[in-house]
């Protein structure tokens, strides 16, 4: 009997300890990885709309962020809402059924730093949202503005990889069309599904439009010389590829199908899906969206 | 020699993990198709080991022997995620390299076996040579195998292209792995008939 609660307290004592440890880790660290993890995502969108590393960032380069909550009231209905930043100073939350009908348009007093902060921003809009209603962040679409043109949309998604989720990000340009492919994170094998994250895999869906994505798959077949070159910026460099050779290898290719990675062919239909899925949907939303802004003459800043 | 570097060199060398006591060989298959991915897994887990070994040596008269098992998976578990944890907050480019590998390591047959037979019977001081030494030959081993698979199978060294054609495409898949590892076995088999005179005792392996 002894024995039974010297285990116990043995066991216990080192579970406890560990477990305090871990908690004291958490609290310290929670913080500083978030913002590391915004900064992140702020430098992936920059990249993603040609403004990564060794590119100058141009002055008149706005980003602005919609935020997309799901809110249900206290009658169980639910209905989505965009946080939209205004023309004038301010910020409103645009409701939008799920049929597609624009709904109220609910002002919602924060600043920019508020709405920036995840855990301010949600007590922001549910401070504005009438009573017995919740909102529950979905996701953040970035809208990038050059000198008030249209530059082109950063929208994030998320697919099933091999073990766990991956989540990725697509930029499209005004059009629709995938201008670039980000992962942002993914759990998959290191060299077999990892390699997702490569530039020769991202790089392919560059230059897809709305009607090619719709039909496309991934094919086991190995990928062309002449594709895997432009593919790679570094290697066409090396190689001493003008900017017109680029181009003309790439509107060669541009209707492939997504060449497979050796070994991880399951990677690459998840985030060749992933993408399908991300620019489809948000094509069917902005439409919306855009359609019920019009329709509630509501000026935003974007 | 001094018994800490004998320690250190042991590990590296004479009781390879990979190579001598045939620990971790799923891993050591599944990740090594380059240098770079041996490397971060090899730092990653030697940096496990360490601190697992100093732990449950400082620790080990408190551990109850009936549940010792338990209390190292949780002990390494434990730095395996404080790792985790950390890492990105302190260098946010180190961990976007190594957070693959990081959250493989807690159930590796070699950190819990060199707890087992080394650091739950030893002091502190040697406890921490023998983690470094274990820890360093198992990222040589992977960064070795890492180094043939990448040159035979991709035709290049640590990213960079060397041959510009791929010999081997072979190597770089998983029956590659198998291939090169028992191949080093051997060759380090017949350096020790060599140098000894004697055939290596056989060992078990998981």
């Amino acid at each position: 009997m002894k024995e039974i609660v010297k285990i116990v307290l043995s066991l216990t004592t080192v579970c406890v300890a560990a477990a305090l440890i871990l908690g004291a880790v958490f609290a310290k660290t929670d913080h500083l990885r978030k913002v590391n993890e915004e900064k992140l995502r702020e430098d992936t969108i920059q990249s993603l709309l040609g403004y990564g590393t060794g590119v100058k960032k141009p002055g008149d380069l706005k980003i602005f962020d919609v935020y997309r909550y799901v809110i249900t009231d206290d009658k169980g209905t639910t209905v989505l809402g965009y946080l939209l930043p205004l023309k004038e100073k301010g910020f409103a939350l645009a409701e939008i059924d799920l049929s597609g009908k624009p709904g109220k348009v609910i002002p919602v007093t924060a600043n920019a730093a508020q709405l920036a902060e995840p855990s301010s921003r949600d007590a922001a809009i549910n401070a504005a949202l009438p009573k017995g209603s919740k909102a529950t962040y979905a996701e953040t679409l970035s809208i990038a503005n050059l000198r008030d043109k249209r530059l082109g949309y950063v929208v994030p998604g998320s697919t099933q990889g091999f073990k766990e989720a991956i989540k990725l990000m697509v930029s499209l340009d005004p059009d629709f069309n995938v201008t670039g492919m980000a992962i942002v994170e993914a759990k998959e094998d290191p060299g077999l599904g990892a390699e997702i994250q490569q530039d020769y895999f991202r790089n392919q869906f560059v230059g897809k439009t709305v009607d090619l994505l719709k039909s496309l798959k991934v094919i086991k077949e190995p990928l062309p010389t002449d594709y895997l070159e432009v593919l790679e910026p570094a290697k066409a460099k090396k190689i001493g590829l003008t900017q017109d050779q680029i181009r003309e290898i790439k509107q060669k290719h541009v209707k492939d199908d997504i060449y497979a990675l050796t070994g991880a062919t399951i990677s690459s239909r998840a985030v060749t899906n992933g993408v399908k899925d991300t620019v489809r949907k948000f094509v069917y939303r902005l439409d919306i969206l855009t359609g019920a802004l019009k329709q509630d003459k509501l000026q935003v800043a974007f | 020699m001094n018994r800490n570097v004998q320690l250190l060199w042991n590990g590296l060398i004479p009781e390879n993990p990979i190579f001598r006591l045939a620990l971790s060989l799923c891993p050591a298959v599944a990740v090594t198709t380059s240098i770079k991915n041996g490397l971060m897994l090899g730092l990653a887990v030697l940096f496990v080991q360490v601190c697992s070994s100093c732990t449950v040596s400082i620790f080990k008269s408190y551990i109850h022997p009936r549940i010792r098992i338990p209390a190292y998976v949780i002990i390494i578990a434990l730095w395996v995620t404080v790792i985790d944890m950390i890492l990105p907050v302190i260098s946010p480019d180190v961990y976007k390299e190594v957070k693959l590998f990081i959250a493989l390591i807690v159930v590796f047959a070699i950190i819990i076996s060199r707890l087992e037979l080394f650091a739950s019977k030893e002091p502190f001081v040697p406890s921490f040579f023998d983690g470094a030494g274990m820890g360093a030959g198992f990222c040589f081993g992977l960064v070795l195998i890492g180094a043939i698979r990448e040159f035979f199978g991709a035709g290049q060294i640590y990213g960079y292209d060397v041959l510009g054609f791929k010999p081997l495409l072979v190597m770089i898949l998983p029956a590659g792995g198998f291939f090169v590892i028992g191949f080093i076995m051997a060759t380090f088999n017949w350096l020790e008939y060599k140098i000894t005179g004697k055939l290596p005792k056989s060992g078990g392996g998981h």
